[in-house]
């Protein structure tokens, strides 16, 4: 019995003493391949490409966490996949350029064991160059932003490409070792990247360089105000990482030397690994736009995640406190300056609500082309039906300073925003918007509009006079009766008009008042 | 010696019309220029094919750059030579063999491109595919001459992200608008014209004189 103990003892002993010993060599086979592999001499290249490209336009958006990461998603495959597929592609050619795969197939050890610590040695130098990256950017924006923190899922996509980078160079190194399959492989990848992020079929979403709507983009409503939404980047990874285990996959189908126990394993991996891509691109395949802007994917979405964050407002105050999300903290001051004139129009008056907060935008239309953002207006959720009489402001979809497109002057902001909210103000003060303030107005937000014949002729005229002076919109035709009285109601001296609307607001929201009464 | 007799080859004989073409048929096949012309081709049927699909304005621009850098970096593997020193110090005509091969490979990309896009819309037009193609054909021999054949791929490629970025800004400003990075320039603008011509003279010129690198 002891006897028999202590022989299962010794054969476990043995067998982790084996282990043991087979795991001291794969770490200095891979301490080996880290010193030689040819991606050390990419780092620099690697690192100025990531700054030429991915650092730069990332660093030129506004500092929210989300423009930044979502940006850098897009550009740094593209910056990574030259120099670490070709650096891939001339190790998994090495053996084949230097005539040495026969003298290499001799030895004991499967081939592929050894192939794999190449591409591991590639791949580790590529993800440390890409934590550095990554890192410098993710810690600048952690300076700079003002509030919220890092989005990890764009980062999380970016790091599981760069192993399926280096096994798709690896592998076609292996396959194919010459000199000319190095320059192929690296730009082919580069094209098929940059292909798949061409808009095309839904399913070319499962691309690692798409990140967000393609018709969006980066944008500063997405994940500001709701979490952002994992379910693309969970279906990226599951496509990079399919890649990757069908290249190394392939690899081990050309170790023909290493018995038949390798090539199961190895054709079952390539099979899987495919398999991961198909559904991974089939999933992308029924994604949709939610109203906040993100791509959801019915087998991969977790309700928990449709919650809004919550946060605490930052707040100017005017006449009323104008509050905005943290994160928009560094554009408080244009819009205290955007709805100054405004405010002035209505302080004091009754009805003015008591506060105007920051909403989140609303994304509707198709996923590929005609999207249209509800930022450039204003919603209008209900004045008062909350008690608090808290009027939603949306920002402008472009910031000022954002590097994409319109190009917006600070300006152009203000203006931007000044026009939807003098409407909204007006229309909660008197009953009607201004018909000339309908600019960017969202379907569904119930605007009456004096074009459209809403409210009496003297409501519209006193919307109208009021946009007239708050700035926010041009004179009316002034050879229509409600032109010509909001011409001399807007005439009139700020005090006197605003004494007249204390007094008459209520009779003239209720429709009381005619024409000829106003002053 | 078992030699009965020592042929004696004066110093400025030229080969006859035979020997020549040997010779040049000879330096063509040690540099693998059929892989490579195979390669240019297969760029430039790509392109053809790619050209079918649709794309926004950015990939219209950057798709040729992409498939042009793919020429430039077989055209500058051509340089790598199997003999290394022997072939130095024996071939006379070696320079000479350099400089036709490198701009005979040139003008065949330029050719297959404009032969490829015959027809079809291609942005930026023949004109642009010339300079880029003669800028990248000059980086990549630059980039043999210092690195050898073998990695004269890196320079094109690299220089593809660059350029590709530098189209990109020209929606996305600031735009990059250096004459040295000439893919973002207007096809007929002269500045960046001379810079490709001014890259593409070094190359040659390396390559005619040195030939490539032979470490890698």
């Amino acid at each position: 019995m002891t006897a028999g103990a202590g022989q299962v003892v010794g054969q476990a002993d043995g067998e982790w003493r084996a282990w043991r010993q087979r795991l001291v060599a794969g770490v200095r086979l891979l301490r080996l391949e880290l010193r030689r592999s040819a991606m050390v001499w990419m780092l620099p290249v690697t690192g100025a490409l990531f700054w030429y490209n991915a650092f730069r336009e990332s660093m030129a958006e506004p500092a929210m966490w989300n423009l930044r990461a979502m940006t850098m998603q897009h550009g740094v495959l593209l910056d990574f996949a030259p120099p670490v597929v070709g650096a891939a592609a001339w190790m998994g050619s090495r053996d084949g350029r230097r005539q040495l795969t026969d003298l290499i197939g001799t030895v004991p050890r499967p081939r592929w064991t050894a192939q794999l610590a190449t591409w591991a040695a590639v791949t580790c130098w590529a993800l440390v160059a890409y934590c550095c990256c990554v890192g410098v950017l993710y810690g600048l924006t952690a300076r700079q932003a003002s509030w919220g923190g890092p989005l990890w899922w764009p980062a999380v996509v970016g790091a599981a490409g760069i192993p399926a980078l280096a096994a798709v160079g690896f592998a076609a190194g292996a396959w194919f070792p010459s000199r000319f399959t190095v320059p192929i492989v690296t730009v082919g990848a580069f094209f098929a990247l940059g292909f798949s992020s061409q808009p095309r079929a839904p399913q070319w979403r499962v691309s690692p360089t798409v990140s967000g709507a393609p018709s969006i983009g980066p944008d500063a409503g997405i994940g500001t105000f709701y979490h952002y939404l994992p379910d693309l980047s969970i279906a990226q990874v599951i496509c990079v990482v399919g890649v990757a285990v069908a290249a190394l996959g392939a690899l081990g189908l050309l170790d023909r030397a290493s018995g038949s126990w390798l090539r199961p394993i190895a054709s079952s991996m390539t099979a899987v690994g495919l398999a991961a891509v198909v559904l991974a691109a089939g999933l992308a395949g029924t994604a949709r736009l939610d109203p906040h802007g993100m791509l959801v994917i019915p087998a991969l979405h977790d309700a928990a995640n449709d919650r809004p964050i919550g946060y605490t407002p930052i707040c100017a105050h005017a006449v009323i406190p104008i509050c905005l999300n943290p994160a928009y903290a560094a554009y408080l001051p244009e819009c205290k300056r955007a709805l100054a004139p405004v405010l002035a129009e209505v302080a004091g008056l009754p009805g003015l609500p008591v506060r105007m907060s920051q909403g989140a935008p609303v994304y509707f239309g198709p996923l590929n082309s005609g999207f249209a953002p509800s930022g450039a207006g204003v919603v209008i959720a209900d004045g008062s039906s909350d008690g608090s009489r808290q009027t939603t402001l949306v920002l402008p979809d472009q910031l000022p300073g954002e590097p994409s497109g319109a190009d917006i002057t600070v300006n152009q902001f203000i203006g931007q925003i000044r026009l939807p909210v003098a409407a909204d103000l007006i229309k909660i003060m008197v009953g009607v918007a201004p018909g000339a303030v309908r600019v960017g107005a969202v379907p569904g937000a119930g605007r009456i509009s004096a074009a459209s014949g809403g409210g009496s002729p003297a409501q519209r005229a006193v919307a109208a006079a009021l946009a007239i002076d708050a700035g926010a919109t041009g004179a009316p035709r002034a050879n229509t009766a409600v032109g010509l009285a909001a011409d001399r109601f807007a005439a009139l001296p700020a005090a006197v008009r605003h004494a007249w609307l204390a007094t008459h607001l209520t009779a003239l929201r209720a429709g009381r008042i005619t024409l000829a009464q106003l002053p | 010696m078992t030699a009965r007799t020592i042929i004696t080859v004066p110093a400025d004989a030229r080969p006859d019309a035979g020997s020549a073409l040997r010779l040049v048929r000879l330096h063509l096949e040690s540099r693998r220029v059929t892989a490579a012309l195979v390669t240019v081709v297969a760029c430039a049927l790509t392109l053809r094919i790619a050209l079918r699909w649709s794309w926004d304005t950015y990939g219209a621009l950057q798709l040729p750059l992409i498939l042009e850098s793919g020429c430039a970096a077989a055209i500058g593997i051509t340089t790598g030579s199997p003999f290394g020193e022997p072939e130095r110090a024996t071939g006379k005509w070696l320079p000479l063999l350099r400089l036709g091969s490198a701009i005979t490979m040139t003008a065949t990309a330029v050719i297959a491109f404009a032969v490829a896009t015959l027809g079809a819309d291609l942005a930026g037009g023949i004109a642009d595919v010339v300079r880029n193609v003669v800028g990248l054909v000059g980086i990549a021999l630059l980039c043999a001459a210092l690195l050898g054949g073998g990695l004269a791929w890196t320079g094109p490629v690299v220089y593809m992200i660059v350029g590709a970025y530098g189209l990109y800004t020209d929606w996305h400003p600031p735009a990059i608008t250096s004459p040295w990075i000439w893919p973002a320039r207007p096809p007929l603008d002269l500045g960046a014209a001379l810079c490709a011509a001014t890259v593409f003279a070094a190359g040659i010129a390396a390559v005619t004189w040195r030939g490539a690198r032979e470490s890698a």
